[in-house]
């Protein structure tokens, strides 16, 4: 007998009619790949309407471009580019603009799917805590901070923990998390936890 | 509208249920028996038990000619069972030969075969062989990649939809000769030998399939997913693009099983515990409202004005500042917990005029549409 270590035997890779064996991307929606270099020129536009103070352009460009099918090799990581430039944009829209904002996008054409790519960033963001949103501060530039939408100071569980660093951070994910619940419902949560296509 | 005909049951969860054709008998799948349930008035006695197999039964459904009810169960059989002269039934093993429970059952409308969905990535489609004195199962395998949740049969009793968990719905062929009478040409194609894929669908985000259910005509077929979507496809030919795919994303969560009441109207329940309409065509479809009634159901009376006193008595005794007469345990719609299946009650003219529906709550409710 040669030196097999039967145990570690992939069995399912032996049998023809396993899953294993099958390709499981023809199950899952057609995605456009999208190349490194166009994320960035994209980043670049939507940064710049943002500089303008276009903010709802500027979420509604990046909303209507995530990156799906880019591709996640190398040094740049463009679904996390592209996180950051939507947290950006979350963080330069005041409180008080958020739901009628949220409403126009939901009431325009398709607005019902850039709604749940949005609560997909949130979750995303929130998943990613501190770190995201420190580099959203550090592209965002000084503009950014004064328009943090919590900038009152004021005790929010988010601010005590470590996560907040009493700048928003969470707590901006937070406040518009519940706007757009308020207006999608949970079956835009529902989506967002079984779209295969993720941010 | 009348108020909706509530019989708890149980408490324990429904995961199918089947009146037979006078509507007098209530089969119930419970755990590892079908119940049988026979109405006494207004309301259902429990007459008999189906006892035979011996895990959680996933679906069963009442011929409503033949009378014969077939069971199947995450044992992996499926039993047919005929009542005997003595009263009793009289239990057939089904071959289903899959390995991996089986997910649910429904006879086609002649009654002359059944489909099994299983998580084996096989839909068993049985039908009687007179020679052997037994039922026999073919299966349809490709291009199945995952468990198939749900089947709902074409009127022509030869096309079967079924709702997969690789977020597919799929139209087939189930054509059996000596069985089977050659069906008319329709949308779906002409020449339909056993296992022809006539129709493939994918949902927009590949959530998996709840439910899958052909309009009365046959001529469209919609779908609901666990991206809380609806799907409905309009085909337009063989071998051509359909005509009109419409999605749409409720705000609720997902449902768990619909069905047609009429050509331009679905009913549709599931994990928001309460029954929907949806309602259009093939230019586009939209849901319309909930068959639950707005206010005052018994016991559900609106808050009460509260003196100061009880505001803070009732804050000392609960902790929380809700009146005694204020029930927070309960929710709003009929059924308390998600529901599971979705039948046709009685129909009129082609069109559905009641529903029933059963759920995780052990309640069997019977609605007006």
């Amino acid at each position: 007998m040669a030196a097999i270590n039967w145990r570690t035997i992939n069995i399912d890779a032996l049998d023809p009619e396993s899953a294993y064996n099958f390709d499981l991307s023809t199950l899952t929606p057609t995605i456009q790949p999208i190349s490194t270099p166009d994320v960035q020129t994209l980043s670049g536009q939507i940064r710049q309407l943002l500089r303008g103070g276009n903010a709802e352009g500027a979420l509604r460009g990046a909303l209507e471009n995530a990156p799906y099918g880019a591709d996640e090799q190398g040094k740049v990581m463009p679904q996390a580019l592209h996180t950051t430039l939507v947290t950006e944009c979350l963080n330069q829209i005041r409180a008080t603009e958020m739901s009628p904002l949220l409403q126009r996008i939901y009431q325009s054409d398709g607005g019902s799917e850039l709604c749940d790519t949005l609560m997909k960033y949130l979750y995303k963001g929130m998943g990613q805590g501190a770190a995201s949103h420190t580099s959203g501060n550090v592209h965002g530039g000084g503009g950014g901070r004064n328009l943090t939408p919590q900038a009152t100071g004021g005790f929010t569980q988010a601010g005590g923990r470590s996560f907040g660093g009493g700048e928003g951070g969470m707590s901006v994910f937070l406040s518009w998390h519940e706007k757009l619940v308020e207006m999608v419902g949970p079956g835009s949560i529902v989506r967002v936890m079984s779209d295969r296509r993720t941010v | 509208m009348a108020a909706p005909e509530v019989h708890h049951l149980f408490h324990a969860p429904i995961a199918d249920h089947s009146f037979s054709a006078d509507r007098s008998t209530l089969a119930v799948a419970r755990d590892n028996n079908v119940e049988l349930y026979h109405r006494a008035g207004n309301a259902f006695k429990l007459q008999d038990e189906l006892r035979g197999h011996d895990k959680t039964i996933t679906g069963v459904d009442i011929a409503p000619r033949s009378g014969r009810i077939v069971t199947c169960s995450q044992d992996r059989n499926a039993y047919v069972w005929e009542p005997s002269q003595n009263g009793e039934w009289k239990p057939t093993l089904v071959l289903l030969r899959i390995n991996r429970a089986a997910t649910g059952v429904r006879w086609c409308p002649n009654e002359t075969k059944f489909a099994v969905g299983s998580g084996a990535r096989i839909i068993a489609v049985c039908y009687f062989e007179e020679e052997n004195d037994w039922w026999v199962s073919k299966h349809i395998k490709k291009p199945l990649r995952s468990t198939v949740t749900s089947i709902a049969w074409h009127p022509n009793s030869v096309l079967l939809a079924a709702g997969s968990t690789d977020g597919h719905a799929r139209v087939f062929s189930s054509f059996v000769k000596g069985i089977d009478e050659r069906p008319e040409p329709s949308v779906w194609g002409e020449r339909l030998p056993f296992n022809t894929v006539c129709g493939e669908y994918l949902n927009p985000t590949a959530g998996w399939v709840h439910d899958v259910a052909f309009s009365p005509s046959g001529d469209a077929l919609a779908f609901c997913a666990h991206d809380s979507s609806v799907t409905i496809v309009y085909p337009s030919g063989p071998e051509q693009p359909p005509q009109a795919v419409i999605s749409i994303a409720t705000q609720l969560l997902p449902f768990a099983s619909m069905l047609w009441s009429s050509e331009t109207e679905l009913v549709a329940a599931g994990y928001d515990c309460g029954v929907y309409r949806l309602s259009g065509d093939a230019n586009g479809w939209q849901l319309t409202g909930t068959l639950e009634e707005k206010k005052e159901r018994p016991g559900m009376t609106e808050q009460r004005e509260e003196s100061a006193l009880n505001m803070f008595r009732s804050m000392d005794l609960k902790g929380r500042s809700g009146g005694a007469a204020l029930d927070d345990t309960k929710l709003k719609t009929v059924h308390q917990n998600s529901i599971n299946t979705v039948r046709a009650f009685q129909e009129n003219g082609g069109q559905v005029r009641k529903i029933s529906t059963g759920g995780v709550d052990g309640r069997v409710v019977v609605w007006n549409v």
